[in-house]
């Protein structure tokens, strides 16, 4: 087997060992670093450490509830942003109009800093939870309109003159031809997006909240409890990895025909 | 006895520099039912557009185009379009594109719609790979479905943009024969474009020779009468009306070609 076989695919074995060994070594160097003395551990707490603030969090916290609001929060404003997006992104697409009236103004909120909108998001709603699921409406919205309107421009020409000619109406040809051309890329984008949305929530639970995990990582940050703010931050990239890999499972599965050979 | 006709079709872009460049002028010709025209041309002379007017996928500046003496307006069924590049979609098998172009009738029924699509299969050679997904093909099966997909609409007019062109000789020559063969048993009329001297004689009933752009009508040749339509078989090319024909056309494209380098 080679494994550095020009531009070419690998076992799948392969790529989970190296994968799991990307994590060892950065685990190896983080122990060797908080193991030498160079560090204190208030500093860089060693991972054996952060591994038993993590089961301390889970078992004399609660921590799991902090979890449980801080997925519910992504997933709602994430799943709105999504269906608002999306329609909107194929009317810009199929409509210059739609896409002329809209696009400047997007590009326009797209650059401004989230965490510089969060006091004007505040004062608009609250401290409640409908302010942070703003917050991170408004992190991820603007670009994912952005990204599927791209995504339903790059649908070839041919395949809705195709349709035309087939019979098809104007909406069975959104339908049944541009949607489907595009939903590989709509899904790849959702899923980077919604990495994003993670950003934006510890943003909006740092600020303005009472629970989740941003909340949880900020309070113990003022009593130094440096390996429970870093188990906090592990916890979040592992939710980030799961659902990461959970999408991209979906992809294989529903889009098949992506992959020119069965592996 | 007119089927499909062309009247005084124009059409310019816009060029960049606030001027129009035209890329059709004033061309008019008509089609009988079951006839096989060819559009022969160099290379952006304004054949595709002229033919995408007629599949009502662009629109004329001026004139009209007419099918059965009913003016033609936007893409429909009527007219059925094979595209150069391949425009099968992807996310669907061999199968589930050429059902497709029966997703919309409702004047068939299921049981019909399985005829159909089963008849096409076998008609380009495709039965055994009907489960395919169209990314796991040869560009030649492609082209092949995509055909089969344009004729399993049952269109009035088949319009065909150098279907052809992407493809190995061996192929090619295969599918232009399959189209000869459906243009006579399914009496399918028919617009193919090509820049392919070749390929015009082999297939047309009549070819109609375009200038540089803008596209003017130089010639209309008459093919079927040199070469019957019954006479087209692989060793056709080899015969000396073949060969004449081939020749004659070459050196009016040729001279053409000189003028419009001359003048332009």
């Amino acid at each position: 087997m080679n494994l550095f076989a020009y531009r070419q695919p690998i076992p799948r074995y392969a790529e989970w060992t190296l994968g799991c060994a990307g994590f060892l070594v950065f685990l190896g160097l983080w122990h060797i670093l908080a193991n030498s003395q160079l560090m204190r551990p208030e500093f860089l707490p060693t991972p054996s450490a952060v591994l038993a603030a993590l089961i301390r969090l889970f078992t004399e916290r609660d921590f799991a509830a902090d979890v449980l609001i801080s997925i519910g929060r992504v997933w709602l404003a994430f799943a709105l942003s999504v269906v608002v997006a999306i329609p909107l992104a194929l009317l810009m697409s199929t409509y210059r109009a739609v896409g002329a009236l809209f696009e400047p103004f997007i590009d326009f909120v797209r650059y401004l800093p989230v965490p510089a909108l969060v006091p004007l998001l505040i004062i608009w709603f609250g401290i409640g939870e409908s302010s942070k699921i703003a917050v991170l409406w408004v992190g991820t919205f603007f670009q994912l309109v952005l990204l599927v309107t791209n995504d339903a421009n790059r649908v070839p020409a041919e395949y809705v003159e195709s349709g035309f000619t087939l019979g098809a109406s104007r909406l069975q040809v959104m339908r049944d031809v541009i949607i489907p051309a595009a939903l590989p890329n709509i899904v790849d984008n959702i899923r980077i997006t919604l990495g994003w949305c993670w950003t934006y929530l510890i943003v909006a639970e740092i600020v303005a909240a009472k629970s989740g995990v941003g909340y949880v990582i900020w309070s113990l940050r003022r009593f130094v409890k440096t390996p429970e703010v870093m188990a906090g931050i592990i916890t979040i990239g592992i939710i980030g990895l799961l659902t990461d890999q959970a999408i991209r499972l979906l992809h294989r599965r529903y889009f098949k025909y992506l992959t020119r050979s069965d592996r | 006895m007119t089927f499909l006709n062309i009247n005084a079709v124009s059409k310019a872009y816009p060029s960049g520099d606030g001027q129009r460049t035209p890329v059709i002028d004033n061309v008019s010709l008509e089609v009988g039912r079951g006839e096989l025209v060819v559009f022969l041309g160099p290379s952006g002379c304004g054949k595709t557009t002229l033919m995408r007017i007629v599949g009502g996928l662009e629109q004329a500046d001026s004139g009209s185009t007419t099918l059965q003496n009913q003016p033609l307006g936007g893409a429909d069924r009527r007219r059925g379009m094979v595209f150069q590049s391949y425009s099968c979609f992807p996310w669907l098998t061999v199968r589930g594109n050429i059902a497709f172009a029966l997703r919309y009738r409702r004047d068939l029924t299921e049981t019909d719609k399985q005829d159909i699509v089963n008849r096409y299969l076998k008609l380009v050679g495709l039965a055994d790979f009907a489960d395919f997904y169209t990314n796991r093909i040869s560009g030649g099966m492609r082209q092949r479905v995509a055909i089969a997909r344009t004729l399993a609409a049952d269109p009035d007019v088949l319009l065909l943009d150098e279907p052809f062109g992407a493809l190995d000789a061996l192929t090619r020559e295969h599918l232009q024969f399959k189209l000869l063969e459906i243009n006579r048993s399914e009496r399918k009329t028919a617009i193919f474009v090509t820049h392919d001297v070749d390929e015009a004689v082999l297939l047309a009933h009549t070819i109609y020779i375009f200038s540089a752009r803008p596209a003017r009508i130089v010639e209309r040749v008459d093919v079927a009468a040199g070469i019957p339509i019954d006479a087209r078989h692989p060793e056709v090319r080899e015969s000396a009306e073949f060969f004449a024909l081939r020749n004659r056309i070459q050196k009016i494209i040729r001279a053409e070609y000189q003028q419009s380098m001359a003048a332009g």
